[in-house]
């Protein structure tokens, strides 16, 4: 170890300096959060921008002068980085942006966001992060309270749904069997998970990295409408049960990702009950139609439930990401199931009230105060205006729907149950061949092709796949309370001006 | 259920008023966090007891909105009551202090709210995440390679072992552990906690991250920089070990990992290269803002996506028009994930690699100094010489000076740390980590890593040990 000699010898470079200062770089942050809310917020939302720049990666590589060198830049050139970065990314805020689960912007969680990115803080423990810690408790109280626990609950914020579907998997496991903690599974018989055809792939994810394997989940099939068939399940079960199989989890999804559709909570639940399983409602996606009054009806018996997943960071449009996991206990059975305690975290003589110290319930370390994004946005808005919206956008998806019905040469797969609307686009040239093999192909590649122009062109941005055997369809996402009727009407307009050439 | 027309025909959302609240919020961001808050004439924290901070905050959540200016009053509450972690008196955990193009780079990824799972919703970051992880896959040793950025170390860690586990019995993806026999992970005891809750997770189980006997080893999780001391494995006597026995490699070099920069301080790490699987939070010393945790993969057979992939047809289509090698996301067991290279990469843009060699050189020189310092002083007692940037030490406060012999001696000792950390809290002058470990009693740990601090702080931060510990 050098000496204290050695260390006043290579001093030069003088820890008295107040190295990094405020006032120096206050300019560049100024000039950086005004390019931000420029380009990345302002233009971003504008409809006569495009929603997406598209280059090819090796050309793109080179417009962004990606390389990593020994040397910095000026503070010119970092700002004119950022602004390329901004100008190649695709924007997700934008109206004409449908392609995934999220969209749109709300700019009272952007900037809860902003405080949350300058503060820095880490939710572990009390000292650290009180206000977010409050702030953490206080949403989970209130969705607890929507989901409708009268007796109360627990929960956190996760690093996304996935996370969420998995805490329940623990949890679930946990209950059954909690020497499988110190033990591993293998202290337990061979554990079955039962889901639905159309659940999200993280229940798989989930299953293989819990050590359970992807084919200890028995897939459930669902009916026409994307629902799980509850007496299909019970006699899964029994089925499993038989052959020594050990189920320990339900996993019903509320708003499924490809058609939006609601498992029958009520009905499964009578089975969970049954059996004596967990089950878990993965709402990632459906949840927020518990804050309409109209249409929360689609998740009738939520309050049977044992665990809930609600990312808010999809329709509400939190910024991401922004996951609930709420689950129905007042046992501790989180922190039971997660902790380690470890001792230069959570040490037991603090002079607060340790229980406020939450890190102890995650699976991770540091963890950031996801919540805030949406306790900032709803005390902006208000649960009604955030009812308001979840009514408008299913809405706007039956608009949908219906120009789809009675549009030539559109064809819906099913009536939508939720905000996904999903269909086919037939160019004039496939619309008289009878439907089979050869007409299926062909339906098959209109999509892809489409997909391609609309993104090359800038113009939109629409998800297609395939599913069940179908031929490609597109699923229109509806949230953002930003888009119109007009905008609707512009999608099927684009697509058929993209597609009928084909 | 019909649609109500007329109210679709216009959007819902005034733009204008969300982009003014935009403006007026970054302002008091700018004054309230980002100048008071690495002002060292301003406090670290505003201490409150959970109740009254809960009535202050007015936490509940309401059927009605507010106005504008309630909003704008509570961004301010909201800084005013938080823990200002870049403050040059903030040396709680293992990050601290600010980089400026980072948090310009970390503002940028929230305002564009894209997720890395597909080229198509997020091109420029796929792009530049390849480029970050080849950046940081160079300093390791490796010229190829592969890896990801997690949510935090304990995530990466966590993959490790999952990797480690799919290599050694790819059945196990599929069968569950149920098959296999009972696998054991070898780490330290001075290891991080996420080694033992990502076993639990991953259904090994906590007790098997110790050796049991007949079990089937299959992994060794070191640690370059553990938490609380700061000390480093040797890597190559670790790796000769692994190589012999067929065992995978993992280096949580989550806080040390950064020494790599500095060619002074990298030997630290020697070895390294020979490891299978390195997790990395330049989060921690290089000070980009949480979070922003690598995991590097020496691997370049598809491990990561073949270990982790489920295929799903609605995100991964086969059929795209570009090349589906850069949808990365099915190398992650996240769907959707946030984009936390943009926050280095600008950083690493700004000041360089040397710019960040200077920085890790910067922090041991403090860390000396206060080691120095403490030698002589009276009253402050060093664990060890660190290794690192942790110096853990015990305040002695002069009515137990000499009397170590004493048999109440390290009861009281104990009881030293927890007052003054309440004191430090309560009046706000700074904020420095204790612990006990093992049969040692409460000591203080101080991380000496930001760039704000100078040795004016460093001077400070024993004194004001001394002001508030000498009367106990």
């Amino acid at each position: 170890m050098a000496s204290s000699t050695e260390t006043h010898i290579e001093d030069n470079d003088p820890l008295d300096d107040p190295p990094l200062d405020f006032a120096a770089t206050e300019s560049f942050l100024r000039q950086a959060m005004t390019m931000i809310l420029e380009d990345a917020v302002k233009k971003a939302t504008d409809v006569r921008q495009k929603v997406c720049e598209w280059h090819p990666p090796e050309e793109l590589k080179e417009l962004l002068d990606l390389e990593l060198r020994d040397g910095g830049e000026s503070e010119a050139r970092i700002l004119e980085l950022c602004r390329d970065a901004i100008r190649y990314s695709v924007k997700p805020t934008h109206p004409h942006f449908f392609n995934q689960l999220f969209a749109g912007l709300e700019p009272y969680s952007l900037v809860a966001s902003f405080i949350t990115e300058a503060l820095k803080p880490s939710l572990y423990t009390y000292e650290v992060s009180p206000v977010f810690t409050l702030m953490e408790n206080a949403v989970l109280k209130k969705l607890i309270q929507t989901v409708g626990w009268e007796e109360g609950g627990d929960g956190l914020f996760n690093a996304g749904g996935s996370m969420s579907n998995m805490y329940a998997m623990n949890l679930a496991r946990y209950r059954h069997f909690p020497e499988i903690k110190e033990l591993g599974n293998s202290a337990a018989p061979r554990l079955a998970v039962f889901t639905s055809q159309e659940c999200h792939y993280s229940i798989s994810k989930a299953a293989a990295l819990m050590g359970i394997g992807t084919k200890n989940v028995f897939v459930v099939p669902s009916d026409k409408r994307g629902k799980m068939i509850p007496s299909t399940l019970e006699e899964q079960i029994k089925s499993i049960k038989s052959e020594g199989g050990v189920p320990f989890i339900v996993n019903a999804t509320a708003g499924t990702t490809v058609l939006g559709a609601f498992d029958p909570i009520d009905e499964i639940a009578d089975i969970c009950e049954k059996y004596k399983l967990w089950l878990h409602v993965d709402a990632c996606w459906g949840g927020a139609v518990l804050m309409s009054n109209k249409h929360k009806l689609l998740m009738k018996g939520i309050h049977r439930v044992d665990s809930v997943a609600w990312n808010p960071h999809k329709m509400l449009m939190a910024c991401l990401q922004c996951s609930a996991f709420l689950v129905r206990d007042k046992s501790r059975l989180l922190q039971r199931c997660h902790s380690a305690r470890a001792s230069y975290l959570f040490q037991q003589d603090k002079f607060y009230d340790l229980s406020y110290d939450t890190g102890d319930k995650s699976v991770q370390c540091s963890r950031k105060p996801d919540a805030f994004k949406f306790w900032l946005m709803w005390k902006a808005l208000g649960a009604s205006e955030l009812e308001q919206r979840v009514d408008r956008a299913l809405a706007m998806a039956r608009y949908l729907a219906d120009e789809i019905t009675k549009r030539e040469g559109f064809r819906l797969l099913m009536e939508p149950e939720y905000a996904n609307v999903c269909f086919w686009y037939i160019p004039p040239s496939l619309r008289d061949l009878p439907d089979g093999p050869e007409f299926q192909e062909k339906l098959h590649n209109v999509a892809p092709v489409v997909k391609e122009r609309m993104m090359k062109k800038g113009s939109m941005m629409v998800g297609y796949q395939p599913h069940r055997g179908q031929a490609n369809f597109f699923r229109m996402v509806v949230i953002s309370p930003q888009v119109s009727r007009q905008d609707m009407d512009f999608v099927l307009d684009e697509i058929h001006s993209l597609g009928k050439d084909l | 259920m019909e649609a109500t027309t007329g109210d679709l025909t216009d959007p819902l959302i005034n733009h204008a008023d969300g982009q003014l609240f935009l403006h007026e919020a970054f302002k008091i961001i700018v004054e309230e966090v980002l100048c008071k808050g690495t002002d060292v004439k301003e406090k670290v924290c505003e201490w409150r007891e959970p109740e009254e901070l809960a009535r202050l905050l007015d936490l509940e959540l309401r059927e009605k909105g507010e106005p504008q200016e309630n909003l704008l009053q509570r961004v301010r509450d909201v800084a005013k009551y938080s823990i200002k972690t870049s403050h040059p008196r903030f040396f709680n955990q293992q990050f601290a202090g600010v980089d400026y193009h980072s948090l310009a780079g970390r503002f940028l990824s929230e305002a564009l709210n894209t997720n890395l799972f597909t080229y198509e919703v997020a091109p420029v970051f796929v792009l530049m995440e390849a480029e970050v992880l080849r950046g940081l896959r160079e300093l390791v040793g490796w010229t190829e390679g592969d890896g990801l950025f997690c949510p935090g170390g304990s995530t990466s860690n966590m993959y490790a072992m999952n990797l480690a586990r799919y290599r050694l019995y790819p059945e196990v993806k599929s069968r569950g552990l149920w098959s296999l026999p009972q696998l054991t992970i070898f780490t330290s005891p001075e290891s991080h906690y996420s080694v033992k809750k990502g076993a639990a997770f991953m259904g090994f189980g906590m007790d098997n991250v110790i050796l049991v006997k007949g079990a089937a080893p299959f992994l060794v999780s070191c640690t370059s920089g553990t938490t609380v001391q700061g000390a480093f494995d040797p890597l190559h006597r670790i790796a000769d070990i692994c190589d012999k026995h067929k065992l995978w490699l993992h280096v949580d070099a989550a806080w040390g990992g950064s020494v790599l920069f500095s060619k002074k301080h990298r030997h630290l790490m020697k070895g390294v290269h020979r490891a299978n699987s390195v997790a990395w939070n330049p989060h921690k010393m290089l000070v980009a803002g949480l979070q922003c945790s690598v995991l590097l993969l020496k691997d370049t057979t598809d491990l990561l996506k073949k270990c982790h992939c489920a295929n799903a047809t609605y995100l991964f289509q086969q059929d795209k028009f570009y090349d589906v090698n850069l949808d990365v996301g099915d190398k992650s067991v996240q769907c959707s994930r946030k984009v936390d290279c943009l926050k280095l990469w600008v950083m690493w843009k700004a000041v360089g690699s040397a710019g960040l060699e200077q920085r890790v050189d910067k922090a041991f020189l403090h860390a000396r100094y206060v080691v120095d310092q403490m030698k002589k002083r009276e009253g402050f007692q060093l664990l060890r010489e660190p290794e690192f940037v942790n110096v853990c030490f015990w305040f002695i406060p002069p009515s137990l000076r000499g009397k170590e012999k004493n048999a109440d001696y390290q009861n009281r000792l104990a009881k030293v740390a927890p007052v003054i950390k309440e004191r430090m809290m309560k009046q706000g002058t700074m904020m420095v980590g204790y612990q006990p470990l093992g049969d040692r009693v409460n000591f203080f740990r101080i991380t000496i890593l930001s760039p704000l601090v100078s040795q004016k702080d460093m001077d400070f931060f024993l004194d004001e040990i001394e002001r508030l510990g000498n009367d106990l």
